[in-house]
């Protein structure tokens, strides 16, 4: 049901459920859950080791079971292998749309037969829709676990794909469009607007919000098709991570999802982006605004390639946190803005997409500094980076840093953070147990490779240039 | 363990009812099992001779450790400054003891992490959060901004600048300006908490002085506690405190106090020409927190509007496809509370949907819920109450608010009995005590040519000091 990331936080790693009401905890502090807590009393250990096993049913669904029973709660979440990229031209929108149809009922769960089940008995759940998945996560007390299965069960296999929900939703959608939006100043600027302005492929450059138009346009037919297409057993990822019996809940896996038909092969879409060789600038006119903004971002290396690694590095060491070289330049010694933030897949994290990304910054600046005035600033602090090596302390602060996030990550109460890795690196790597090599790659990075990077990926020519800028720009604001 | 002996008996009773099933539909739900024990880890404190609490709470097997210094030095204490306690929180960030903010900051993210100072209503909250080695290191460099300010000059400006800025923004977001109103108009011009965001000129008026002043007079350890959540040393983070803390003088005591919130029945009307939808806030006043009446409260609020499957959120959301995100909570003040309704509505559908939630708070008013109903939102508050506990934020922020309002130290290990006995009929004793139509706050946010004349013609309104 959540789209919108809040992107005021700074937290660009964690996943954020923004649709629930409230009583959800706060999943931006940097939470732990006990599952020992005598080592804390003795020598102090700094091992941690997430507890993973792969499974695959015969009709093509892949299964990763995590324990971990300090905590008496059981997460359960579906990732389906559909997201922004592959929804139909002329159907903006609608991988969002849908994901709020998923709600809407099922064969053995009339509309909000679902979400009394979850709330009823002590858990909370919400869905998401991002670049490469859509997915659907629930928490609940672990005696609701086999029940939580079955419903996720039910609606894979026979969604109420019904005409009144889809009006219903629908208006949701243009609410929560507004909300998040239309209705708010710079809404959406810097994670719809800046995509569209960056990339070229129609598949990673449409409004995935969706236009209001092709939501009106969308149809059961649409639903259906798009169903059949893309939500089937071969296409999607079960997690189940908590305080569960791991044999048991595989074995109700297999009762409860094994007669579920596999789909279709998926159809291949090309979502490749061609080399940037020019600068390119774009401008938002915004009639809510009172503060100049403006965002700049440049195509990411391959995921997974050496490049990949030093770009998560770089984004450390220029905008991640109050150490960050941009945030001390432009912010600390320039005071052109409060604070300077940014990231790799700003719906997301560095992980969790399987496609063309963008590595961004962003800023509400003051009024009284110009465009230029800023990029002069920030070109001389990217620049430093491709001409100059940074020093090995620069870099071991970088890894310190992102194995702090990572813990943050996936040690929280919910434990969604950890089930979207697991199921990213299931369904992108087809191995969920690289969240224990997470860090592997970061230690291949030497001050070599970041130059090197940075002179390919922060070239002015791989960027894109987003100036949000007030409707009366040369009034008396 | 208890609970795993417990679960595999439980799959063990499932798979019995569903023989056979691999290749055919499942049609019935697997059943729920009984409720799961939960206990809240054990903590420990201590205190300084200056007065500072401590608290520890071992919860951890991640390797990491969150640092929370909670000073009651927060915009209850601004007086007419508004934003002063602001400004200073902004200003802790700004260097200490001698060092600038740059130098501090990459000393802390080498160990992980970050130094951040919120301001609240009634705390101000400086925190970090490291790898669990660096625990003793980071309370220093926490110490270190808490006591040792460099509050210099050279840096002020910008920062009142950055907040100047900041506030300008959030005046342009609905939501804000619908909470500025209602604050307004719950607490009135004289209170810190009526006043939530201060004006430019005002702001741009505060100096440096006013800034050292209001640490001089806010800042002590008389007035703060010290959480330690997480994988850590005690030993050797208890050294580290009492080394870094014990020196803080104790400082003034506490001197703002709370203020209760008053009804209406007040309709303030706020134009946003063009909007396409209108902010709503719908409030009345409750009790305090430590109120016997506060578990009834919370349970009202769940079934009504604070839940997802609530009362407003399955009529206006579900059915009518009038907001995205509506909710509804209790929020404590030092003095008592006050409940809220917030939605973002379509424009044209402004007047219905409040009409659909005045005929929710009625119905509730009038008829005991259904108890299928009723206990599945106590099963709710049950089951998040798990979720809340379980990470070290948290379990701070748990611990924070119960010594904020000084509950008892069983509060939370009553919290769940609590919200269990509470009966179905008090829930409808608590909307009809608490949230009486002909005493309401109503602030709306919109397009006033598109949905004033509908909202003017509601009873409920008509019979309100409507304020445009």
């Amino acid at each position: 049901m959540n789209f919108y990331k809040n992107l005021a936080t700074g937290a660009s790693i964690l996943l954020l459920a923004a649709c629930q009401p409230a009583g959800v905890p706060d999943e931006t502090a940097t939470p732990d859950t006990p599952r020992d807590t005598a080592a804390a009393e003795s020598a102090l250990s700094t091992e941690f080791t997430v507890d993973v096993s792969y499974h695959q049913l015969d009709n093509g669904l892949r299964v990763v079971l995590s324990e971990d029973d300090s905590v008496p709660t059981a997460t359960v979440a579906v990732y389906y292998g559909v997201g922004f990229r592959n929804e139909p031209r002329g159907r903006t929108g609608f991988a969002h749309l849908f994901e709020h149809l998923m709600f809407a009922g099922s064969e053995n769960l009339p509309h909000g037969a679902f979400d009394t089940l979850i709330y009823g008995n002590g858990g909370v759940n919400n869905g998401s829709t991002r670049y490469d998945f859509t997915n659907y996560y629930e928490v609940v007390p672990s005696n609701a676990l086999n029940a939580v299965l079955w419903a996720e069960a039910d609606r894979m296999r026979a969604p109420n794909l019904d005409e009144s929900q889809l009006d219903n939703q629908r208006e949701v959608v243009r609410n929560e469009v507004f909300v998040n939006v239309i209705n708010q100043p710079y809404g959406g600027w810097i994670w719809i607007d800046l995509p569209m302005a960056a990339n070229e492929n129609w598949h990673n450059s449409h409004n995935f919000y969706g236009d209001l138009t092709d939501l009106d346009a969308a149809s059961l037919d649409d639903a259906q098709a798009f169903f059949d297409q893309f939500y089937a057993p071969n296409n999607a990822v079960l997690v189940v991570a908590g305080a569960i019996d791991k044999d048991a809940t595989l074995a109700m896996i297999e009762d409860l999802f094994s007669a579920i038909p596999a789909g279709d092969a998926l159809p291949e879409i090309d979502t490749s982006e061609p080399r940037q060789e020019e600068e390119k600038f774009a401008v938002r006119e915004d009639d809510l605004a009172n503060q100049p903004a403006l965002a700049v971002g440049y195509h990411m290396p391959e995921r997974g390639t050496p490049e990949y690694y030093a770009m998560i590095l770089i984004d450390q060491l220029l905008v991640q946190g109050d150490d960050s070289r941009l945030n001390q330049s432009l912010v600390n010694e320039e005071g052109f803005a409060s604070g300077v933030f940014g990231g790799i897949n700003l719906l997301g994290n560095a992980f969790n997409y399987n496609g063309p990304m963008l590595w961004t910054v962003g800023m509400i600046h003051d009024s009284e500094f110009t465009v230029s005035d800023v990029m002069t600033s920030l070109d001389a602090t990217v620049e430093g980076v491709r001409t100059e090596l940074v020093s090995e302390a620069d870099v071991e602060r970088a890894r310190t840093k992102l194995l702090s996030d990572f813990y943050g990550t996936v040690d929280t109460a919910t434990r969604f953070g950890l089930v979207d890795l697991l199921a990213s690196f299931a369904m992108f790597d087809d191995d969920p147990s690289r969240i224990n090599r997470i860090t592997e790659g970061f230690e291949q990075v030497t001050p070599e490779l970041i130059r090197a990077t940075a002179q390919e990926y922060l070239r002015p020519s791989n960027r894109t240039v987003l100036e949000v800028r007030l409707a009366d720009e040369d009034g008396s604001e | 363990m208890s609970i795993r002996i417990f679960q595999a008996a439980l799959t063990a009773a499932s798979l019995a009812l569903l023989p056979g099933l691999a290749g055919a539909q499942v049609s019935e739900q697997p059943p729920i099992g009984d409720p799961v024990p939960f206990e809240l880890p054990e903590t420990t404190g201590f205190t300084l001779d200056n007065g500072l609490e401590v608290t520890f709470i071992p919860f951890g097997l991640a390797p990491t450790v969150n640092i929370s210094l909670q000073v009651r030095a927060a915009n209850i204490d601004d007086g007419s400054q508004t934003f002063l306690a602001d400004l200073t929180g902004a200003m802790l960030e700004e260097g200490s003891a001698g060092r600038s903010s740059d130098v501090i900051a990459t000393e802390i993210a080498a160990m992980g992490g970050a130094l951040n100072v919120g301001v609240g209503r009634h705390t101000t909250n400086i925190s970090t959060g490291v790898l669990s080695q660096y625990g003793p290191d980071a309370v220093a460099l926490l110490a270190d901004l808490a006591l040792r300010p460099n509050f210099d000059d050279s840096e002020f400006e910008r920062v009142r600048a950055n907040l100047v800025r900041d506030v300008d923004v959030q005046r342009a977001q609905p939501g804000s300006i619908a909470t500025e109103a209602y604050a307004r108009i719950l607490f009135g011009p004289d209170h810190p908490y009526g006043n939530t965001l201060p004006g430019e000129e005002q702001l741009r008026g505060y100096e440096l002085s006013d800034v050292q002043a209001f640490y001089a007079t806010n800042y002590g350890a008389g007035r703060a506690r010290l959480y330690v959540a997480g994988h850590f040393d005690a030993a050797a983070m208890e050294a580290a405190i009492r080394d870094a803390f014990g020196a803080w003088a104790t400082g003034d005591a506490d001197a703002a106090a709370g203020a209760p919130a008053s009804g209406g029945p007040i309709v303030q009307l706020i134009d946003r020409p063009g909007a396409p939808q209108t902010t709503i806030r719908l409030g009345f006043p409750a009790m305090a927190i430590g109120a016997d009446d506060a578990p009834a409260m919370t349970v009202m609020n769940a079934l009504l509007g604070g839940s997802f499957t609530s009362r407003l959120t399955r009529n206006l959301r579900e059915d009518k496809g009038y907001t995205y995100s509506p909710g509804s909570g209790v929020t404590w003040t030092m003095e008592g509370g006050y409940w809220t309704f917030n939605a973002d509505v379509t424009a044209a559908d402004t007047a219905a949907a409040l009409r659909e939630t005045f005929g929710e708070i009625t119905r509730l008013q009038s008829e005991t819920p259904p108890a299928d109903e009723a206990d599945g939102m106590r099963n709710w508050l049950a089951g998040i109450f798990i979720l809340q506990n379980a990470s070290t934020g948290g379990l701070i922020g748990q611990l924070g608010q119960r010594d904020l309002y000084g509950l008892p130290d069983d509060y939370l290990d009553q919290y769940v009995p609590n919200i269990l006995a509470v009966s179905d009929e008090d829930i409808s004793r608590m909307a009809r005590d608490y949230l009486p139509l002909d005493q309401m706050v109503l602030v709306l946010v919109g397009d006033l040519a598109v949905i004033g004349d509908d909202v003017r013609a509601l009873p409920e309104v008509a019979a309100a000091e409507v304020r445009e």
